[in-house]
Order: C-alpha cells, then structure tokens, then sequence
C-alpha cells in the first residue's frame, strides 16, 4: 500500500495492522476501510485507495481475514472480517508497532537504550 | 472492462497473479471507482470532473499492479512452479487417462471376449452392440486423451498469459508420449488362461516410420489449435 506525502520506509506494515484494528471491530468492505482510515487518522495517511484489496486478499489467503459477499442497496459487496488467526496477529503486530515507537521514542527523546524489538 | 482496468488485468496475469484473483481485484476495483464517483459528485463536481478524480484517487495503474504483484500469495501454479503445471501434471494425466483406457480394453477382452486370444477382434461387433461401444469408448479415451489434455495446457497458458515455451515444451513431450506409446495383449498359456494387457512406449521414431512422426505433428497441430485462435483474435482485437 502506498502513502502518500509519508516516507513508504516507515509504512512497512502499518496498512495490514490499521486493516486488521479496524476490521477487529465490524466487518467492512474495501471502500468503508479507506474511508474509516482517512476519518480516523484525520487523513494523516492518504492512500492510493485500490491498493488496500491486494492486502485483503494476501491477509485472507494467510486465513487471517475471511470473506462474504453480501447485497446491500441492491449491490453486492465483499465484506471482510477477521478470523481467530487474524486477532493473534494483530495482538502480535500491535505488541511489535508499541515496541518499535517506544523505542523510536526513547532515541528521539535522548534517553536510555530500550529492550530489543521482537 | 473498462480500459485501464483491461490493462491492470494483462500486466497482473503476465506477473503470474491467479486469474480468480485478478478477477475479483478488477470487480472491487470497479466497485469501489464507482463509490469513488458517487461520492464525488456528492461533493458538487461535474460528471467527467468526479471520473478523473475518482481515478486519482483510486491510484495509479503501476501503484495498483504493483501492490498486487508483491503478494507473493496470491500468484497461480502457472507461476510458482510452471514446469510442474506444464510438463508433470500433463504426464500424470495421459497416464491416468491411458490406466483408464487400458482397463476398459481388460475389462472388455474379460467380459465380451472370454474366450478369445486377444482383445483386439472386436471389429466383428455390430456398431451399437454394447461390446462396440465399450471398445470404442476406451479407443476414443486413448487416443484423445493427448488432444484433450493439450487443449488443457495451451488454455491454461492463454488464461495466464504464460511465456509460449513453457507450454510448447509440455506439449512436445505430450505428442511424443502420444506417439510412442503401444498396448499390447497376452493370455497365460493355459486354456481360459488370465488375460494380460501392457503398454510400453517406444521412443525410436526412426523405427516407427514415418507415421510414428506424423502422429507427433498431428497431436501436437491439433492441440495448439485454441492457442493459434486466440492469437488470431488478439491480432484481430487489437487491430480494430
């Protein structure tokens, strides 16, 4: 997923975790996920919006997401939600993103070394 | 499709995406431009404004191939492990299909022939006589089987786009096993003795004559015929 306006070096990542935080909470389809990145991130990370379905696909052929398709005002939509596979690996990825700022953090701020990073 | 979108979908299948995959990435793609659009012209633009901008928005076609492209995941066998696809798998299935056609010419010589010394008089048999028609149907599986497992390979190559020598390779070795084999039958020397059928496949092509490479070149021309149609019809497609 490319970002826009962000340095893609820090992005690696991060669409799969805010996909998999989001889709935690309600099962969504392709576009609400754009829209409820943008809202919640006060569009802080602005994506080429196509690219969020090739990480869908990839998280669900990994069995972290799953797929339905399902007809809402006469169109039919595929709305993904996530699996009990999806929720260790987002446990896992949210345990890796607070290490990692944490440590950035202390680096940023002078401090001590911190402990390594998973 | 719409053209954009008949491009993204030549350039993934040539990277080796599975076609369902492409598929189903062109339909939410499609899905989400026109929530795109619909948004846009919510916002006040004007029809041709909200497309373009619908457009931007949904990404450029080397950010859209590319981010599918890196999912390793997703791409087919075709791919992954083309000299599987292209040359094993075809092998395993003339062999079933030949196993198969083998047991019929067994099972037939056991049933309607118990007495004779080969399988291979049938020719005596009326044409709808079950016997005939037994006998027939496990000729018509031998014979077709290369044809028909050809017509799979060079469908396979064209849904994916595969470079033409993976698939011309595969077909080689599928018309010269097509050429080569021979069945032959025996009874045990006693009287009512146990029928044996065998098959053995000769690779001597100067032996056989030339109707040994003729059965090559005619397998292999009639297997190719889908993939020489549909160049036809890209040629044609995409000079009109």
């Amino acid at each position: 997923m490319k970002v826009r306006g962000t340095n893609p070096n820090f992005m690696n990542g991060v669409p799969e975790l805010l996909i998999l935080q989001l889709l935690q909470q309600e099962e969504m389809y392709g576009y609400e996920i754009v829209q409820a990145i943008r809202e919640r991130t006060d569009a802080a990370i602005a994506i080429g919006e196509g690219v969020v379905y090739p990480v869908l696909h990839g998280l669900e052929q990994d069995g972290a997401l799953r797929s339905r398709r399902k007809t809402v005002n006469g169109r039919s939509r595929i709305y993904y939600s996530v699996t009990a596979a999806g929720s260790r690996r987002l446990a896992h990825l949210s345990q890796t993103w607070k290490n990692l700022t944490t440590a950035i953090q202390t680096v940023l701020t002078g401090g001590q070394r911190g402990k390594a990073i998973s | 499709m719409a053209k954009p979108f008949h491009e993204l979908c030549e350039r993934l299948l040539q990277a080796g995406v599975a076609p369902r995959y492409v598929r189903r990435y062109l339909a939410e793609l499609s899905d989400h431009l026109a929530d795109l659009q619909t948004e846009e012209i919510r916002a006040g633009r004007s029809t041709a404004d909200a497309e373009s901008a619908s457009l931007v928005r949904l990404g450029s076609m080397d950010d859209l191939a590319k981010a599918m492209i890196e999912q390793r995941q997703l791409q087919s066998w075709c791919a992954r492990a083309p000299w599987a696809v292209f040359s094993l798998a075809p092998a395993m299935g003339l062999a079933a299909a030949w196993a198969i056609a083998l047991f019929i010419l067994w099972s037939g010589w056991q049933i309607f022939l118990p007495e004779a010394a080969t399988p291979f008089g049938a020719g005596h048999f009326r044409l709808f006589d079950l016997a005939n028609i037994y006998f027939q149907f496990g000729k018509a599986i031998y014979f077709f089987a290369p044809v028909l497992i050809g017509w799979g390979i060079w469908i396979l190559a064209i849904r994916q786009r595969t470079k033409t020598w993976w698939p011309t390779l595969g077909m080689l070795l599928l018309a010269l096993a097509a050429s080569s084999g021979h069945v032959s039958a025996t009874r045990t020397a006693v009287r009512g003795g146990f029928p044996h059928v065998r098959m053995g496949l000769t690779l001597d092509l100067i032996q056989e004559g030339p109707s040994g490479f003729l059965h090559m070149i005619v397998v292999f021309s009639v297997a190719a015929l889908p993939y020489v149609a549909w160049r036809v019809y890209q040629a044609y497609w995409q000079t009109t």
